[in-house]
């Protein structure tokens, strides 16, 4: 397996160059990063500009791990105004363009919000809509769509069994999933969802979670690797079960008060020790 | 009636003459009448609108010409045309606004086409209050449908109020020449779409009439 890390990570006044050179040097094989959330890659990110932060990846020693993105939050694929949904797609089209010409296979999609005013009915059916011709335009372009497991955040797709039956219904090999072992909480086990889904993860989000305790105000529930109450024996065995050896990427919410650096040391450091199985 | 005597038409700006013959309504006499699902292509601002209708119309049976105009936004000289025939020949018309989400040209259109052609006098849309996601129903009969974010309002006018959105008029009932138009300020396709209940059981109960 090969360990990735957000460039959303990277400390908002490092730059992209030296961003990449921490990466590096904590020990990460690659970045993912994040259309939109970062100011080196929006969604008016030129090709040409886009092929220059590839040359940056690759000249630091590293891998574009995938292409994610936060920009589905306030522009759902399961929007009710059309012209919301429209640009959730497009939002979708330029990740797979991206991916390309970032030289990687796989996308992150956070596929639809289930809220107080857009019920489950429309979202579940929105987002199969939509995701059937996004997943031909993937295929075609040799890139898979992960559909990620937001379980609280999103109000959708809670178990793992609906997570696969929704995988069924949109029917498209390039559709699966981008499973987050910390995003579960306590609706179900991050190693059970490993077993389910299997061979339909495309990537894998790492964090931990305090998963009794709830969020409470804008205090976080997610915390670093081995401090929150996920069972990573557990996950372990799990990845090994189902052959998982693809890409592990560290997400942190919670940012280093200081030292911003060390978080990516000590994180690359337990993801080592999470995939040597000494735990 | 049977899908396979639905029709489904296609109305794209200007095209209707074109694309269809000009034919009359077929008169009513107790028996299984024809039910037209009118598509204002660009006009139609919520696709879903048009496959929740054409999903939860199959198999079921209407007494009289019935034409469904889901979600529209302008309206077309062709399907004014198609529409005033209907409720000339004693027809219901459903007429679905799809102004809720358009922007103010498209509104402006809208409002025009609706007070020009039946007088039907709306207001600007606006959001729906999100402390109870539904629309109040009172004709057919009373019930509640979950709404749809925006309503397109109704002024004071004649006709029979048939549902509110916190307490304001957003859908009428009125007699028109020989037939009946019926205009929903909050859309009900989009419900049909994701298979809500009381939704498709408010089209029943329109069709059985």
């Amino acid at each position: 397996m090969k360990k990735s890390i957000g460039d959303n990570m990277i400390p908002k006044d490092w730059g992209f160059e030296r961003g990449l050179e921490l990466v590096k040097r904590a020990g990460f094989d690659g970045i993912e990063l994040w259309l939109g959330d970062v100011p080196w890659f929006q969604m008016t990110t030129t090709d040409a500009q886009v092929r220059e932060l590839r040359r940056k990846v690759e000249s630091a020693g590293l891998f574009v791990s995938n292409v994610s993105t936060g920009l589905h939050w306030g522009t759902p694929l399961s929007a009710r105004d059309p012209s919301v949904r429209a640009q959730a797609a497009r939002i979708v089209e330029r990740q797979i363009e991206t991916a390309g010409l970032l030289g990687t296979d796989a996308i992150l999609v956070v596929a639809g919000l289930v809220t107080e005013e857009v019920p489950y009915n429309e979202v579940y059916q929105r987002c199969v809509d939509a995701l059937k011709p996004l997943g031909e335009k993937a295929a075609r372009a040799g890139v898979k769509v992960g559909c990620e497991n937001c379980n609280s955040e999103q109000r959708f797709l809670i178990s793992p069994r609906e997570f696969a039956q929704f995988l069924n219904d949109v029917n498209s090999p390039a559709v699966g999933i981008h499973l987050d072992v910390g995003n579960i909480h306590d609706t179900g086990f991050a190693e059970q969802w490993i077993e389910i889904h299997g061979p339909r993860i495309t990537r894998m989000h790492l964090k931990d979670v305090l998963k009794h305790r709830g969020r409470s105000g804008d205090q976080s529930v997610y915390t670093n690797l081995f401090l929150g109450d996920n069972n990573w024996p557990a996950i372990r065995a799990a990845l090994t079960k189902v052959g998982y050896d693809g890409w592990l990427i560290a997400e942190m919410e919670a940012r280093y008060r200081f030292a911003p650096d060390q978080q990516f040391y000590d994180t690359s450091q337990a993801m080592d020790r999470l995939i040597s199985g000494k735990l | 009636m049977v899908m396979g005597r639905r029709e489904f038409l296609s109305c794209a700006a200007g095209a209707l003459t074109v694309a269809l013959p000009n034919r009359r309504w077929p008169s009513h006499g107790g028996g299984a009448s024809a039910v037209v699902l009118l598509d204002l292509a660009e006009h139609c601002s919520l696709r879903e609108s048009i496959v929740g209708y054409a999903l939860a119309s199959a198999g079921l049976v209407s007494h009289r010409p019935l034409l469904i105009v889901p979600a529209a936004v302008a309206i077309p000289g062709a399907a004014m045309y198609r529409i005033t025939n209907c409720l000339r020949a004693g027809g219901t018309v459903l007429l679905e606004s799809g102004a809720g989400f358009a922007g103010e040209s498209r509104f402006r259109a809208h409002r025009d086409a609706v007070q020009n052609g039946w007088q039907v006098r709306i207001e600007r849309p606006r959001p729906k209050s999100r402390d109870i996601p539904y629309i109040d129903y009172v004709w057919p009969y009373a019930t509640k449908i979950r709404d749809f974010s925006r309503v397109v309002p109704l002024a004071v006018q004649p006709g029979e109020i048939i549902a509110r959105a916190d307490g304001h008029p957003v859908a009428l009932t009125r007699r028109v020449e020989r037939g009946t138009l019926i205009y929903l300020g909050s859309p009900l396709g989009p419900a049909l779409w994701a298979g809500d209940a009381e939704a498709r059981q408010w089209l029943s109960r329109l069709f059985s009439l």
